[in-house]
């Protein structure tokens, strides 16, 4: 499902390019679970961004569902994202003015949805979080466990074929990391791909397997 | 429509994020926009002041008259009027194509006295031709015109200003049927002028005469007063005012003609005044509309501002979008929404100024003054242009961010 070949990724700094990736390759099947862990600056999140289509690779090839994603535009890779990726970051990303239910819908603007059907959609999103209860709060109106669930409701909304994960836990406490994390298990049962990025060994522990980053390349 | 809904109520979160600078940039683009509106309305009013004066004489009516001042500095100089009766009837049997209908006009040189048994009156007296009154643009409000007959047999008839009605007669009972004297002939009163005003072009000095102290009488019986054949003025109805100039030029080719070319003709029609108002009105519509481009301006630049201030606020939040699935042109139209709703929110205020105002101008003036569609329109089209201008720059940048820069932003 996600295959990368020798992936290089320098970022321009200045006049100076500074290499982050240097001949990453990677595949990963549909319907694992993965934890991709490596020191602070290793380029985990560089690496994720790359899987998830949101930024370009520099060599390399990438095969996302067999679709070929290096040289795709800005506006396809946008469309990449919509129709297969599901993003749940380390600091939510919710936006701070709108409900939990419009932050569920906002994929499905994107996607071109009616608004009656966005909302259907949205409502049922944040049921299956267990947040039904929740939808017409504002972010600052919810803790920090209910704002990742509302994010991951985000993430699924579009059907995508990925969960893609950067530190999901990161800002959470360990109860509450364990409970988003059972609910990464139970996704990841019912036959999502994850792809997570992770520093904490508690959390390595929920997932299937684990691709270590070293100075941009995989160890193990 | 859904499609927009959802970031029309995304354009007004932001807005009301910005509240100090929303309302002034609203506030600079309803100022220019009533600006526009306020130049529209003037231009109207002026052009209705100016047109409903001069139709007064006629709007396209045409004076043609002997001109003094003759070429040939080394000829004698010719005593009379340069036309007379036999000229007239010549221009009437030939002339002209440009020419709806004319008349004679006589004046004489001295004022002659006018009175009743124990009144009097300082009117002008003028001879006149059968359609000197429709060329003219006067109205009777009593009595009737003159006739055929009239002219042909220099009746002793005669058709009165309000103002010499008052001074002969009084201001009570009809004056028709009554009689006065001009000099030493006696005359009927068949009818009464309509008064009309000229306030505005005595203003500006190109009134001339009152047209309310007029006494108007067959040119024929007029010329049995002073005792000879001539004309001083022929006057004309040209077919349009367009065809006013080349009217006039036709009469003076005949006149020319049928006087051996002793003489030199000069005319006058409306153009030259319609000229010179067009020309103020074209200064003042200047003027406000430079105050209009500056409102405009200081509010585009408010918007420019809001949108800039926004966009870099919202920075993760446009990086954010962008990873669910945004593409470049959904947050350009965002943007370019946001700002057009501040735009169009300060033109409808300008417009309902604009036309408030106008509309109590006209409730006061009498004026037509009601804003037309078109100035509705512009109004309009121009607010929305100042949104997708001005919030174009900042809807650019925040469609180029890149996602990952974006989300990265503290
Ligand atoms: N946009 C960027 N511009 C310049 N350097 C960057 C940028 N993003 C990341 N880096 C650098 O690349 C390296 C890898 O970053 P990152 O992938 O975020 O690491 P990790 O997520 O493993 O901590 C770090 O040294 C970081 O400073
Ligand atoms: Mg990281």
């Amino acid at each position: 499902m996600i295959r990368l070949d020798n992936i290089y990724k320098a970022y321009q700094v200045g006049d100076i390019s500074l290499p982050v990736l240097r001949g990453i390759t990677l595949t990963i099947e549909e319907g694992e679970f993965v934890s991709i862990m490596g020191a602070s600056g290793s380029g985990k999140t560089t690496l994720l961004n790359l899987i998830g289509c949101l930024d370009s690779i520099d060599e390399g090839s990438y095969f996302l569902s067999g679709e070929k994603v290096l040289g795709a535009s800005s506006d396809q890779l946008a469309g990449f994202r919509s129709r297969h990726i599901g993003f749940v970051f380390q600091l939510f990303n919710l936006i701070p003015r709108i409900t939990a239910l419009r932050n569920v819908e906002l994929p499905l603007i994107y996607a071109g949805i009616s608004s009656v059907e966005r909302k259907n959609l949205a409502l049922e999103a944040l049921e299956n979080v267990g947040l039904t209860d929740r939808a017409h709060h504002v972010p600052a109106q919810l803790s920090g466990g209910q704002q990742q669930r509302v994010a991951i409701a985000r993430a699924l909304i579009n059907r995508p074929r990925i969960l893609v994960a950067d530190e999901p836990t990161g800002s959470l406490d360990s109860t509450t990391s364990q409970e988003i994390m059972r609910l990464f298990q139970a996704l990841n049962q019912g036959g999502m791909t994850i792809v997570m990025v992770t520093h904490e060994e508690e959390i390595e522990k929920y997932t299937r397997r684990i691709v270590r980053l070293v100075d941009g390349n995989i160890v193990s | 429509m859904h499609f927009y809904l959802d970031r029309l109520t995304l354009a007004l979160y932001a807005l009301r994020d910005n509240r100090l600078r929303t309302v002034l940039s609203i506030l600079g683009i309803s100022l220019g926009i009533a600006a526009v509106m306020a130049v529209g309305t003037i231009s109207k009013g002026g052009n209705y002041l100016v047109f409903s004066e001069l139709e007064t004489f006629g709007l396209n009516s045409v004076w043609v008259y002997r001109d003094r001042q003759d070429k040939d500095p080394h000829r004698k100089v010719r005593e009379g009027t340069g036309i007379d009766n036999d000229d007239y009837q010549a221009i009437v049997s030939h002339c002209c194509k440009a020419v709806n209908r004319m008349s004679p006009f006589v004046r004489g040189r001295e004022k002659l006295i006018i009175q009743t048994v124990n009144q009097y009156s300082n009117a002008d007296v003028k001879g006149v031709g059968k359609d000197f009154t429709l060329i003219n643009n006067d109205t009777l409000i009593k009595g009737r015109s003159f006739r055929l007959k009239d002219i042909t047999s220099n009746r002793a008839v005669a058709i009165l200003g309000p103002t010499a009605v008052t001074d002969l007669f009084g201001e009570t009972g009809s004056p028709i049927g009554k009689e006065f004297r001009i000099g030493l002939r006696k005359l009927l009163v068949i009818g009464v002028l309509k008064a009309k005003s000229r306030d505005f072009l005595a203003s500006i000095g190109s009134s001339g005469e009152d047209a309310n102290n007029r006494i108007l009488i067959p040119y024929t019986f007029y010329q049995k007063i002073l005792g000879n054949k001539a004309i001083n003025q022929i006057r004309a109805e040209a077919i349009s005012l367009d065809k006013a100039e080349s009217a006039a030029r036709q009469l003076i080719v005949m006149l020319r003609r049928g006087n051996d070319k002793h003489f030199e003709y000069g005319y006058e029609t409306m153009t030259s005044y319609i000229k010179t108002t067009d020309n103020i009105l074209n200064g003042v519509s200047i003027i406000g509309i430079v105050a209009a481009s500056i409102s405009l301006l200081v509010g585009g630049m408010g918007i420019m501002n809001i949108m800039s201030t926004s966009v870099l606020e919202r920075t993760r939040e446009i990086g954010l979008r962008k990873a669910v699935g945004a593409r470049y042109s959904d947050i350009m139209l965002q943007f370019l929404m946001e700002a057009t709703i501040i735009s169009t929110l300060g033109g409808l205020i300008g417009l309902i100024l604009g036309s408030g105002s106008s509309i109590l101008l006209a409730k006061l003036t009498g004026f037509p003054l009601i804003p037309s569609l078109t100035s509705i329109m512009i109004a309009f089209v121009v607010s929305v242009g100042m949104g997708i201008v001005s919030g174009y720059w900042p809807a650019k940048r925040a469609a180029s961010l890149h996602p990952v820069e974006a989300l990265r932003y503290e």
